[in-house]
């Protein structure tokens, strides 16, 4: 079951399987927002969580995919229980430290067997240059300085790596959110104009497209043939609520919009009976 | 752990392979775990099992009870000691350009299999640091800040304030930080994970998710982003006067900036002193440049009062220049103040009198020292119009008006060219004949009637009586667009007109960051940032487009730094802002 967090609003994906299975297998693909983990201070690639539009996790919730969850307020911990939990923590850490000392040990001895060709060759030279005569060929076996790699190894402990995990490792506390009811962590579930969206979104995902938010364009969604990573897109999706008037210089600025990026602008309405009428705006000539 | 040689690339995401340092060389892991490199000439050179450092250990409770608190999603230490050789660079993002419709080739599913495993393998890492380059800092929900526990690295340049002695970081910087991997934030003694903490920093009395995209949307461009204070912004009227830069000078502390996330209180006499501002009026203009260098303590509120009431009984529009010289004479330093006085005691005098009119001007005297006029004698003024404890005795000024005027007046370079130019244009009012024999406002007053009825009579009936009047008068426009000014329907407009008079709602829109430039990083200082570049107010895409009034309002809080909107639409953001422009004025005049 994926597990949708909802933060004021706002729906974030945290674990970086449930995005791909979203992506993969729901044909959704959402918005990432955070820091991207290799490198974290550009702008150009983002990294986890994955922000999903409002339609998008009601979707999930709706076919059972997904359940929307919200950080419950944790209990305050006792004072014992703090303090076991973070001695438990010193002493993971402590651990992870003494491994990792004996890999890196490991490493360096490695190394230096791979060098001692190098290490014996610098050495004739030098004494050479000084005159001596060489040594006999090096002899198979730990060199001098593997030998005393237990009295020279450094390792601190601030050498040592430590992760900065993404995900919320309890899953215990967390509590469900009903996304058929208004409240402050999903007020969306009500509104006339998420409902508009909503059926022009589902309608558009049930014929197979790849839906995603259209404000760089100026329309409610952008439409895609395919993956948006692959594919640009066809569509311009606005979603007009029934009845409503639309005055004439909207739509001729949309109708603009879309000529000069190469998009066909479709405005779409959800009727009663939640069928969804679109009407494209095509630029042509005097028939 | 698997290794492979350095020609294979790993099947297993996102394990990276692990480099060996010469070419050549085989890496494997043996039977008892350990790491064996195989040379090229075939012999192994097993490390010495016997030595405590190589020794190995058996997985302890602990390790796994900690495992399994964090439900295997911990890297294992060995995974962490390979970060150290992992690639720093991202990969191109689409593999070529895009197609424009699929057509269920072979080609179009690789490519886009290629870039989503790219994808996917980017999104997996982790964040791995060295202990030793991350900084500790606690969260302390009580105050909503993060306190730094050990010394902060090289971001307290541009982050961070100082609190009690102890280093501090605002919650947004702080989730910023986490993201880069630059500190460590734990709670309750745990460390936080990315998730937790945007989950417990976060939060409506803080800094909302929105705000925080907004932030580190910024951060990640490069600028510097601060939290906006109403109350630091000098208004218009401070920067007329050079206020804030002698603050700076003297080291007022009222301007450094307190980072206290309870809302500051408002600096009444801030709002004060900007009040009077925005009446055109001239005269009151002059009246607080009086007030302002004479009264140390700037109590604005009596400020405001007392230049409302300098209005009434001064003629407005003509006598200007007076005031403003009994102004010289008031705040110059106090060196002729006891010796003469009287002069600049009945000047100030004479504007309370204006304002309370107690005094009978036709009995009081003011004697004029001018070098044109040889007085020198000044009699004892009566009790009444002195202060109660100011004792004056009658004085000879004659040694007095020996020792002024003594150095030539040098007027700089630019002064004299100011001067130039304005007598070309500009007529003192001294220089008429009339007017100079006029010995009393009386008399003045009369002149100034009479020549308004001589105007009058310029008026011929029957243009000037019917319904409909001549636009301009010959001698009143000397071009033909300001013939066009009179019959123009658009007024132009700016932005601040009237903005002053804006009552201040709770639900109004606000201003949220100041952003500086990233050019400014090294000469940037935390006390004493200096101008923004841009002022950042959030707001949700899919919110109205702010009214007139609302965008007036950010324009007057933010003074001349331009406001710019950053809209959010599910993670992505965009800024707009509102440009002034002129129209143009079709006539070249």
């Amino acid at each position: 079951m994926l597990r949708i967090h909802v933060l004021a609003g706002q729906a974030l994906v945290w674990r970086f399987e449930d995005a791909r299975e979203i992506r993969e297998r729901h044909r959704l693909v959402g918005t990432l927002v955070g820091a991207l983990a290799r490198t974290p201070r550009q702008n150009v690639r983002l990294g986890l969580p994955l922000q999903l539009l409002p339609e998008e996790a009601r979707l999930l919730a709706e076919m059972g995919a997904a359940v929307l969850v919200r950080s419950a307020d944790a209990q305050p911990q006792g004072q014992s229980a703090q303090a076991s939990e973070g001695q438990l923590y010193e002493q993971g850490l402590e651990e992870s430290y003494q491994e990792q000392r004996r890999l890196a040990a490991q490493e360096r001895w490695a190394q230096l067997a791979n060098l001692a060709e190098c290490i014996a060759q610098g050495r004739a030279r030098k004494q050479q240059q000084r005159g001596k005569l060489p040594d006999t060929a090096p002899l198979p076996g730990p060199t001098e300085e593997q030998e005393h790699l237990e009295s020279a190894f450094v390792f601190p402990h601030e050498s040592m790596m430590v992760q900065l995990p993404t995900v919320w490792p309890c899953p215990g506390q967390e509590e469900q959110v009903d996304w058929t009811q208004p409240s402050r962590d999903w007020p969306h579930a009500g509104h006339q104009e998420h409902e508009t969206r909503y059926c022009v979104f589902r309608d558009l995902w049930g014929r197979g497209y790849y839906v995603t938010s259209g404000s760089k364009f100026g329309g409610d969604f952008l439409v895609y043939p395919g993956d948006p990573m692959r594919f640009h897109a066809h569509y311009i999706a606005l979603c007009c609520p029934p009845g409503a008037p639309l005055p004439l210089c909207d739509i001729v600025a949309a109708a603009r919009l879309g000529t000069s990026v190469k998009k066909t602008v479709l405005l779409c309405s959800a009727g009663e009976d939640g069928v969804v009428i679109y009407t494209s705006l095509q630029w042509s000539g005097l028939q | 752990m698997l290794l492979g040689h350095p020609g294979n690339r790993p099947h297993h995401p996102p394990l990276p392979g692990h480099r060996c340092h010469a070419p050549g060389r085989a890496c494997a892991q043996d039977a008892g775990g350990g790491l064996v490199c195989l040379s090229s000439k075939g012999t192994v050179l097993p490390p010495s099992a016997g030595s405590p450092l190589f020794r190995e250990q058996a997985v302890s409770p602990t390790s796994l009870a900690w495992r399994k608190r964090f439900c295997g999603l911990q890297r294992s230490p060995a995974e962490l000691l390979a970060v150290r050789t992992r690639d720093r660079k991202v990969p191109q993002r689409s593999h070529g350009q895009k197609d424009f419709v699929p057509d269920g080739s072979e080609e179009q599913a690789e490519r886009l299999r290629r870039c989503r495993e790219e994808h996917w393998q980017l999104l997996a890492e982790e964040r791995v640091e060295r202990l030793g380059s991350l900084v500790k800092a606690e969260w302390k929900p009580n105050e909503g800040l993060v306190e730094l526990k050990s010394p902060a690295g090289k971001f307290w340049h541009t982050m961070g304030f100082t609190d009690h002695g102890k280093q501090c970081l605002l919650p947004e910087e702080a989730l910023y930080l986490l993201e880069c991997g630059s500190i460590q934030l734990f709670y309750r003694n745990l460390p936080l994970s990315i998730q937790e903490a945007y989950e417990t920093l976060l939060s409506q009395s803080t800094v909302s998710l929105l705000q925080y995209q907004v932030f580190s949307h910024l951060k990640r461009l490069g600028y510097i982003v601060l939290r906006f204070h109403p109350s630091v912004v000098p208004s218009w009227y401070e920067r007329q006067l050079n206020l804030d830069s002698h603050c700076k000078s003297s080291g007022k502390h009222h301007r450094k900036r307190r980072r206290s996330s309870s809302p500051r209180v408002l600096d009444k006499k801030q709002k004060a002193l900007g009040d009077p501002l925005e009446a055109e009026e001239t005269l009151e203009k002059a009246s607080e440049g009086q007030r302002e260098p004479s009264h140390q303590a700037s109590d604005g509120s009596c400020l405001s009062g007392k230049s409302k009431e300098s209005d009434t009984g001064i003629e407005t529009g003509d006598s200007v220049q007076v005031p403003a010289e009994i102004t010289q004479h008031s705040a110059s330093p106090s060196q002729c103040q006891d010796k003469a006085g009287d002069s600049s005691n009945a000047a100030e005098e004479s504007y309370d009198g204006a304002l309370s009119s107690r005094w009978d001007f036709s009995r009081i005297i003011f004697p004029n020292m001018a070098s044109d006029h040889p007085c020198t004698f000044l009699p004892q003024p009566d009790k009444r119009l002195l202060p109660e404890n100011v004792a004056v005795q009658e004085v000879d000024a004659t040694r007095w008006r020996q020792l002024i005027n003594q150095k030539h007046e040098k007027l700089s370079q630019k002064e004299q060219e100011q001067r130039e130019r304005e007598s070309r244009y500009k007529n003192s009012i001294n220089a008429d004949k009339e007017v100079r024999h006029c010995s009393n406002w009386q008399e003045y007053k009369l002149l100034l009637k009479q020549r308004r009825q001589q105007r009058a009579w310029r008026r011929p009936a029957h243009l000037w009586d019917q319904a409909v009047t001549p636009l301009v008068k010959p001698d009143e426009v000397a071009s033909s667009a300001a013939v066009l000014q009179q019959i123009s329907v658009l007024q132009p407009s700016h932005i601040l007109d009237g903005a002053s008079w804006l009552q201040e709602d709770t639900k109004d829109m606000k201003i949220d960051f100041d952003v500086y430039q990233a050019d400014a990083v090294a000469t940037f200082k935390k006390n004493d940032p200096g101008k923004p570049y841009a002022r950042m107010c959030v707001r949700r895409f899919d919110e109205q487009i702010p009214s007139l009034r609302a965008v007036k309002q950010l324009a007057y809080q933010s003074q001349d730094v331009p406001v710019v909107f950053a809209l959010v639409d599910n993670g992505d953001v965009t800024f707009y802002s509102f440009k002034e422009f002129k129209l143009p004025v079709d006539v070249y005049h």
